[in-house]
């Protein structure tokens, strides 16, 4: 039954309730980076090994790359002994260079977008972004068949392998591909990334981790932070930064859409009256103030390309939150890889963890967004849910394990 | 058990759950957000618990009243907090009215404000049932089963997940009849509430007992009916005066 003839008032039988279209944007920002988790925890159970076989074949792959700084290798092969304080150092050790490479590599990127580089930041993303979708898809997908023996051969590998990387890079590049294959790959390129990640031991991803929201902090919000540089760079010259960013368009494209460039706001308004789903959609987002105002000519967006992983050279992946140039929320792809690393390295320990990280993490990025609604500007994604998923992670793991575990076995629940 | 076992344990704790999402939440993509921000609730109130609880866990007697302590002051607390839960939704409905005004739609409809609750309920029940019965099941999709001591006729996984059942139905139901008895103000209906969620709750104490599960669990579902017809009756009632009121203009 109807729930709008349950409440059948002739008069207002035919309006919609706000309810009804209200949150959209979130909802569609929240379905890809949920989706990537679940994959990547999936992922995590299937294939989870012991330590030290995870450590064996994460240092096998990062010793057979001929990447100059392959720090974390040299750490794992030099990891002798398991005592805490040994690792722990060793974790700080990676965590600060890592962060540290990747400042760097920003501020290259910075000045190379200074000097309108352009198409070699472009060739540069495309290949980095053929090497994931080939070389750590193909790896994980070894890594899968072997695990659930999956009958296959060498050449129809090969073949499918080559197809779907290749209709990666293109889905992520070209912009009049459809949105749907954008952000099908985009998600799919989060969790080869953060499916990686987890193999590092587990000391150097918790200390990876909040090195990396406290630079995200540092590097958006402080003036002489690259990424913020990056973005007052790209408005000012009202072009758009290439870069791995998930743009939560909605997949049936409407009447009058717009492409992917920078665009007066004005503008977009004034195409949108013309149809009413249009503007419901465009009143939606002006009025959960996840839009920009009025008042604001050039779109803000976007966030601040950040090299990924030093291992395979560097990647453009956009860390941080900002608007689209449609209105739409956009995640960088580093936010989504860090948030999948957290829930999937929780997920190593046990389930609990992962629902508790999953639905902090969710919680930080409600704040992020509460804060975008009202500040208006690029904000950094990941120290919020980082924060709130570290520190659920340890009350789950000391407090609340113990407390449920109590109460069920004896079967008491409430 | 297999992936099949385990599978069929996840539906028998969340299938209504499901049903109740994927046909009147997920439409609605604010009522996704009203649940999982109270999934977010019902786990801090469990870990706030949890660390009250952590200095005197875990408890190796095998006395009834230490267990009942716990259960008493679980439920009382949470109960506590629904009123906080509550009032939070008021503010938020204010916000929602306020914002309502200004796009010149509608302001929230009765059944409106009843779905909201029960997404909060949902969220309740699906925290519950996430926590006390998915986040043990891991077990379950390998080859064996387990059994608990007290109750050697049923899988424990078994039992956890029919309590699991009745208790989102119970969570889910009691969120719509409490926020309902908070708005018109009737005690019966702020009453019956928390009365509901602690009666369910000494129930499964029996389970304490050895063989005491035969028992407990069928009550519990007991318990979880009479939620379940009460709401009903409660919504019948609520739809019909409004639908009168409205056509009496």
């Amino acid at each position: 039954m109807d729930d709008r003839s349950a409440d059948s008032d002739p008069v207002t039988a035919g309006e919609s309730s706000i309810l009804d279209t209200l949150g959209e944007d979130v909802i569609r920002i929240v379905s890809p980076v949920s989706l990537c988790m679940v994959l990547v925890v999936l992922l995590v159970s299937s294939l989870s090994s012991t330590n030290d076989l995870s450590s064996s074949i994460s240092s096998l792959f990062l010793s057979s790359t001929t990447t100059p700084t392959s720090f974390s290798s040299l750490n794992l092969l030099l990891l002798g002994s398991d005592s805490t304080w040994e690792e722990i150092k060793s974790a700080l050790v990676t965590a600060l260079s890592f962060v540290v490479v990747v400042t760097l590599l920003t501020f290259l990127l910075v000045l190379l977008f200074y000097f309108r580089c352009t198409n070699f930041l472009r060739i540069y993303m495309g290949i980095s972004s053929l090497f994931v979708l080939s070389f750590l898809g193909g790896f994980i997908s070894l890594l899968l068949i072997s695990h659930l023996k999956i009958p296959i051969d060498p050449f129809t590998f090969a073949i499918l392998l080559f197809n779907l990387s290749v209709v990666g890079v293109f889905a992520v590049f070209m912009p009049k591909f459809p949105i749907s294959m954008n952000q099908g790959y985009l998600v799919a390129i989060g969790v080869l990334t953060a499916y990686w990640f987890t193999m590092l031991p587990e000391w150097t991803t918790w200390a990876l981790l909040i090195a990396m929201s406290l630079y995200d902090l540092a590097a958006v919000l402080l003036p002489i932070g690259p990424l913020r540089l990056l973005v007052e760079l790209a408005m000012s010259r009202n072009e758009e930064i290439p870069a791995l960013v998930y743009e939560a368009r909605p997949v049936d494209p409407q009447p009058g859409d717009r492409v992917r460039v920078w665009r007066e706001r004005t503008d977009v308004r004034i195409e949108a009256t013309e149809n009413s789903t249009n503007s419901a959609n465009v009143q939606t987002v002006q009025e959960t103030r996840l839009a920009v105002s009025e008042e604001i000519t050039a779109p803000l967006i976007e966030a601040f390309p950040q090299t990924g992983d030093r291992h395979l050279g560097t990647e453009e992946e956009e860390d941080g939150i900002g608007l689209g140039s449609s209105g739409a929320i956009k995640l960088g792809l580093g936010d989504f890889i860090f948030y999948s690393v957290l829930v999937g390295r929780a997920a190593m320990y046990d389930y609990m963890t992962v629902y508790a990280c999953y639905l902090a993490i969710m919680a930080g990025l409600g704040v992020t967004l509460l804060l975008l609604a009202v500040y208006r500007k690029a904000l950094p994604a990941l120290p919020v849910s980082i924060m709130l998923g570290v520190v659920f992670y340890l009350l789950t793991r000391v407090l609340l394990e113990v407390f449920v575990v109590q109460c069920s076995s004896n079967l008491l629940m409430f | 058990m297999t992936v099949a076992a385990g599978v069929g344990y996840v539906l028998i704790a969340l299938g209504p759950a499901l049903s109740l999402f994927a046909s009147v939440i997920a439409k609605k993509p604010f009522l996704i957000l009203t649940l999982l921000s109270s999934t977010l609730f019902w786990l801090i109130s469990l870990i706030i618990l949890a660390g009250a609880w952590r200095a005197f866990l875990p408890v190796k007697s095998t006395e009834l009243w230490p267990y009942s302590i716990l259960i008493l002051t679980s439920v009382g607390f949470q109960e506590g907090i629904r009123i906080g839960f509550w009032r939070l939704f008021k503010k938020m409905e204010d916000m929602l009215n306020a914002f309502a005004d200004r796009v010149s739609k509608p302001r929230l409809f009765l059944t409106d404000k009843m779905q909201l609750a029960l997404a909060g309920g949902l969220g309740h029940g699906l925290a519950h049932a996430v926590f006390f019965c998915l986040s043990l099941l891991t077990p379950a999709f390998g080859p064996a089963t387990f059994y608990v001591d007290k109750c050697p006729s049923i899988p424990f996984f078994l039992i956890s997940a029919i309590i699991a059942l009745g208790f989102v139905i119970i969570h889910t139901f009691s969120m719509v009849i409490a926020f309902n008895g908070y708005t018109e103000g009737k005690r019966k209906d702020q009453i019956f509430v928390p009365f509901a969620h602690l009666i369910a709750a000494l129930i499964t104490l029996i389970n304490l007992v050895p063989g005491g599960c035969n028992i407990g669990l069928p009550l519990l579902c007991i318990m979880a009916g009479t939620t379940l017809y009460y709401n009903w009756q409660l919504v019948w009632r609520r739809l019909t005066e409004h639908q009168t009121t409205r056509s009496s203009d």
